[in-house]
């Protein structure tokens, strides 16, 4: 449900980098979301559909890039994909895995008309 | 026209988070942010904790709460300072909304901040608050696969407390277990089996606590 409050961000941004394009129209909105956040793609498209609406970006694409959890093993350097969060080393066993990727959630870019 | 922005989205957050991380260190506050589902017996967990600490540590506590002060006027009987924020409908405090509460605490005659977030496993987990150590209240009556549908909480926490473990004869709860899957997403979490209603198990959370907010240079 923070959605809402994660789309005020991505708005506030959008806002920051169109200040001088007002003429222009947001055609699309693309951004990085890990796995490993507890962002929902579903609520973040409903927020956004709420958020353009009577604004400059009303009617534009919203693009979510999915990025997986990435782990390595600090024991024995496996590295990979790490099914449902089980951050248990399928090479070595031991339970010492840091993310390599999964946490992203940002605004990668802007299409403006 | 393409235009590249590369911006994270809680990025505001994050800075005001920085702020407040500061305003801790320069004060010599160790602050924690104590999360849970609705009914983990968070606000029990920290009556406990104060009566135990009391004499010992400095505390203040920040309530979190979306429409209610219930939880504030519980603390207030303790007689430790306390600020209550409403979030008005919002699932999580944000840095900016702890920021606004610090205001009102002199923070140089304390050791320790907690800040109780509002009841929920998933959102309070994406916005730092500013706080040195996220702690995970889990009853044990909510089941044992909780640490593996909820599991950020658990990366991001530096210890989780296992509440209501008076009653375990009375659920299937497969202690072990849930122990294990605790383990398998965060080798390095601490975990204390505690009951807040009994008071078994308050000391050694509360001794750990102590020995933290002690390395936290004034």
């Amino acid at each position: 449900m923070h959605e809402m409050a994660l789309m005020a961000g991505v708005f506030d941004i959008i806002r920051q980098y169109t200040t001088d394009l007002s003429d222009k129209n947001v055609t699309r909105v693309t951004l990085v979301v890990g796995e490993m956040t507890n962002a929902v793609p579903e609520a973040l498209e409903a927020a956004f559909e709420v958020h353009a609406k009577g604004t400059p970006v009303e009617g534009a694409k919203l693009v979510i890039k999915d990025i997986p959890l990435v782990a390595r093993c600090r024991s024995c350097g496996w590295e990979g994909k790490t099914e449902k969060h089980v951050f248990m080393c399928p090479g070595c066993s031991s339970f010492g895995m840091e993310l390599i990727s999964g946490r992203e959630l940002y605004v990668e870019s802007l299409e403006v008309e | 026209m393409e235009i590249k922005v590369n911006t994270g989205i809680l990025s505001a957050n994050e800075q005001k988070a920085v702020e407040n991380r500061k305003l801790f260190k320069e004060n010599g506050v160790f602050a924690i942010n104590l999360m849970g589902s609705p009914g983990a017996g968070k606000t029990t967990v920290l009556e406990k904790t104060i009566d135990y600490l009391s004499g010992k540590v400095r505390l203040a506590v920040i309530e979190g709460d979306i429409y209610t002060s219930k939880d504030a006027r519980r603390i207030e009987k303790y007689g430790v300072p306390v600020e209550q924020i409403n979030t008005g409908g919002a699932c999580h405090l944000d840095a900016k909304m702890v920021s606004g509460a610090l205001s009102k605490f002199d923070l140089t005659g304390l050791d320790l901040m907690v800040i109780e977030n509002v009841g929920n496993l998933v959102c309070p987990v994406e916005f730092d608050l500013g706080e040195d150590q996220k702690i995970a209240v889990l009853s044990i009556t909510e089941g044992d696969d909780k640490p593996m549908k909820y599991p950020l909480l658990f990366r991001e926490s530096g210890a989780v407390i296992l509440n209501k473990m008076d009653i375990l004869d009375f659920t299937d709860v497969d202690l072990e277990g849930l122990r294990k899957d605790i383990h398998i997403i965060n080798p390095d979490i601490k975990i204390f089996e505690v009951s807040a209603r009994t008071g078994q198990g308050i000391d050694q959370w509360a001794e750990w606590l102590t020995d933290r907010v002690k390395d936290t240079v004034k």
